[in-house]
């Protein structure tokens, strides 16, 4: 089973004209879990959409996406924020923690909400990120790799399925960017499935496979040896 | 479950408000003097109006009759007494005879309304001596002919040249009525001599009884023939009492305005801020935040200006009017400390909170309800 799926799926937007703007084209993408699958291609080849579409944040226009083997296709505004904050991470380039809340909160701000304590589990997420003894600073307060860390910890409180990151190292430099691809390193171990859109090279380097996007076309990257059985490119 | 939620969406709105404090402050403002323009405006017009009521006293709660002279009618019966009395019911009705006449003290000599009354305690009370509860003798004193004529209890007076003695002096009286006892003099029912009464005196605890005895009296006693004129000032004090209602209404509509202005500043605050924080809300839509709980901070944050603002405007209120009981002299106190007032404190401290809600609810709604997809865009 895989951790999150893609069949088919196409994503069209309303463009100026009378054509679509065709983001995503039949793409079959598959990740089973514990891989590290690194998507690559220009500006405008439709990466985000691609996270987007597999984060549960926007809707296929054709086509299947499963999430841990349930098929999350056509859900509801409601069944779609549960099924993220059941199963999805994000980190974003801009790490994009909340200003005013202290590294635990920020860990804790999707289960924020919800009955029952999840400090704990957020101190113990960010001493394993070596974080042990900035638990009550604000983001101000802590470097861009702690940044990132601490949105690492927050994608990971409610044990998700996969982890989405967009361009995670975007706003690091090379050594921070590599501590933060040894923690995608460990964080796979668990059994997430990690896919990070990317245009930094060391990013591939850390992946378990890279596939390119191309105008909304998906195919395996370059650098990839035979097509893998999980990664089918378009017809 | 609720509450915790509640708990987490007020704390974390705190923060929010807390990181433009400048802007949070004005708005603040903006509430507290709405606020305080409501809470103050409402028990200026209440404390206007209180005033008013005690000043008047109990102007209405009588009810005067007369005979109809345009009917023949020359002076009321014992007969039109029970008829008057079986028709109020209720109230008391003190039957009176009356004559114009001089009365001397030791020095001085006035003229005088003098009365014939028989049980003077139900319509009158005495700042001196006690009244009896049958006048058989002695000589009861209005206030203003006591003071006039330097008479007090045990006095010797010359009521139309007959001698008697001062048996009471009365309180000043409260009321206006045609039957003016601060400038009269009550002697025995015996004292006069005929039958009939001149005025018959209908004394009611309050403005609604004294109305309905009023009405119930040309329903009944006037029914086949006119036979008594009613003079009740109910209707009047009614229309009084309308004056301050209005007032009153007009007054906080006064404040209202400020108040609306105060939300129209909460929603300018509210909007900029979502605004600003879209791409954080967008944030907290895709890690799993739901739209009700996104929603739920906002509110709380609007809600908090509107409360804060509320408490501010009130506790404002309550010094301001404190401090115009202590510098006018003329304000009664215990009209201020009238439980009323804390209604309109209630009432603004409500409206201040709900200002802040209702002002809070676009934006909010707004912000909850974008795609985060289009928020973490931007």
């Amino acid at each position: 089973m895989y951790s999150v799926s893609l069949r088919g799926v196409e994503k069209r937007y309303p463009g100026g004209g009378t054509e679509p703007v065709i983001a995503l084209d039949d793409v079959d993408f598959a990740v089973e879990p514990g891989a590290f699958v690194a998507v690559v291609g220009p500006s405008g080849s439709g990466k985000s959409t691609l996270l987007n579409v597999l984060g549960l944040l926007d809707d296929p226009t054709a086509g299947e996406r499963r999430l841990d083997g349930t098929d999350v296709t056509s859900l509801s505004v409601r069944e779609r924020t549960a099924a993220r904050k059941e199963s999805i991470g994000f980190v974003f380039q801009d790490f994009h923690l909340l200003p005013t809340l202290t590294a635990v909160e920020n860990v804790t701000l999707p289960t924020a909400f919800d009955p029952g304590d999840t400090d704990e589990r957020a101190a113990t997420l960010l001493d394993r990120f070596g974080l042990g003894d900035r638990l009550n600073h604000e983001p101000t307060e802590l470097s861009g790799g702690q940044k990132q860390r601490v949105a690492i910890a927050r994608s990971l409180i409610n044990e998700p399925a996969v982890l989405l990151a967009d361009e995670p190292t975007g706003n690091l430099d090379t050594e921070t960017g590599e501590s933060i691809l040894a923690e995608f390193e460990r964080v796979k171990q668990e059994g997430v499935a990690v896919i990070a859109v990317t245009h930094d090279p060391i990013v591939e380097s850390f992946a378990d496979r890279v596939v390119e996007l191309r105008d909304g076309v998906l195919s395996p990257g370059a650098d990839e040896e035979a097509p893998d059985p999980s990664v089918r490119g378009g017809p | 479950m609720t509450l915790g939620a509640w708990r987490s969406s007020v704390a974390m709105a705190a923060r929010n408000l807390r990181r433009n404090r400048v802007r949070t402050v004005l708005a603040v403002l903006g509430v507290a003097i709405g606020v305080f323009a409501v809470a103050t405006l409402g028990v200026f017009g209440n404390v206007l109006a209180l005033g008013a009521d005690d000043a008047i006293g109990d102007i209405g709660t009588q009810v005067v009759l007369s005979p109809n002279a345009d009917a023949g009618v020359e002076s009321l019966t014992d007969a039109d007494v029970t008829a008057i009395r079986r028709a109020v019911g209720e109230p008391a009705v003190v039957p009176l005879r009356s004559d114009g006449a001089i009365v001397s003290g030791a020095t001085d000599q006035q003229f005088a309304t003098v009365y014939g009354v028989e049980q003077p305690g139900l319509a009158f009370t005495a700042a001196d001596g006690a009244l009896p509860e049958r006048h058989r003798n002695g000589a009861i004193v209005g206030a203003s002919v006591a003071e006039s004529l330097g008479l007090a209890v045990g006095d010797r007076v010359e009521v139309a040249g007959a001698q008697t003695r001062v048996v009471a002096v009365l309180a000043e009286s409260q009321t206006f009525s045609p039957v003016a006892p601060d400038d009269a003099v009550f002697l025995p029912k015996s004292a006069f001599t005929g039958t009939g009464y001149d005025q018959v005196l209908v004394v009611a605890d309050s403005g609604t009884t004294a109305r309905a005895a009023a009405e119930s009296i040309r329903k009944s006693v006037n029914a086949r023939e006119e036979r008594v004129d009613v003079f009740e000032l109910a209707a009047i004090v009614d229309e009084i009492n309308e004056f301050f209602d209005l007032l009153g209404t007009f007054l906080l509509g006064l404040g209202g305005i400020s108040l609306v202005v105060a939300g129209v500043s909460i929603l300018n605050v509210m909007l900029m801020s979502t605004v600003e924080r879209r791409q954080e809300i967008g944030v907290m839509r895709a890690v799993g935040v739901t739209r009700r709980d996104v929603l739920r901070v906002l509110l709380a944050e609007a809600g908090l200006i509107g409360a804060i603002g509320a408490v501010v405007g009130t506790a404002l209120t309550v010094v301001v009017v404190a401090g115009l009981v202590v510098s006018t002299p003329a304000v009664d106190t215990e009209v201020v400390l009238d439980p009323s007032n804390g209604t309109y404190l209630a009432l603004a401290l409500t409206f201040g909170v709900g200002v802040g809600l209702v002002s809070g609810a676009y934006p909010a709604w707004k912000a909850a309800n974008e795609r985060p997809v289009e928020a973490l865009r931007s």
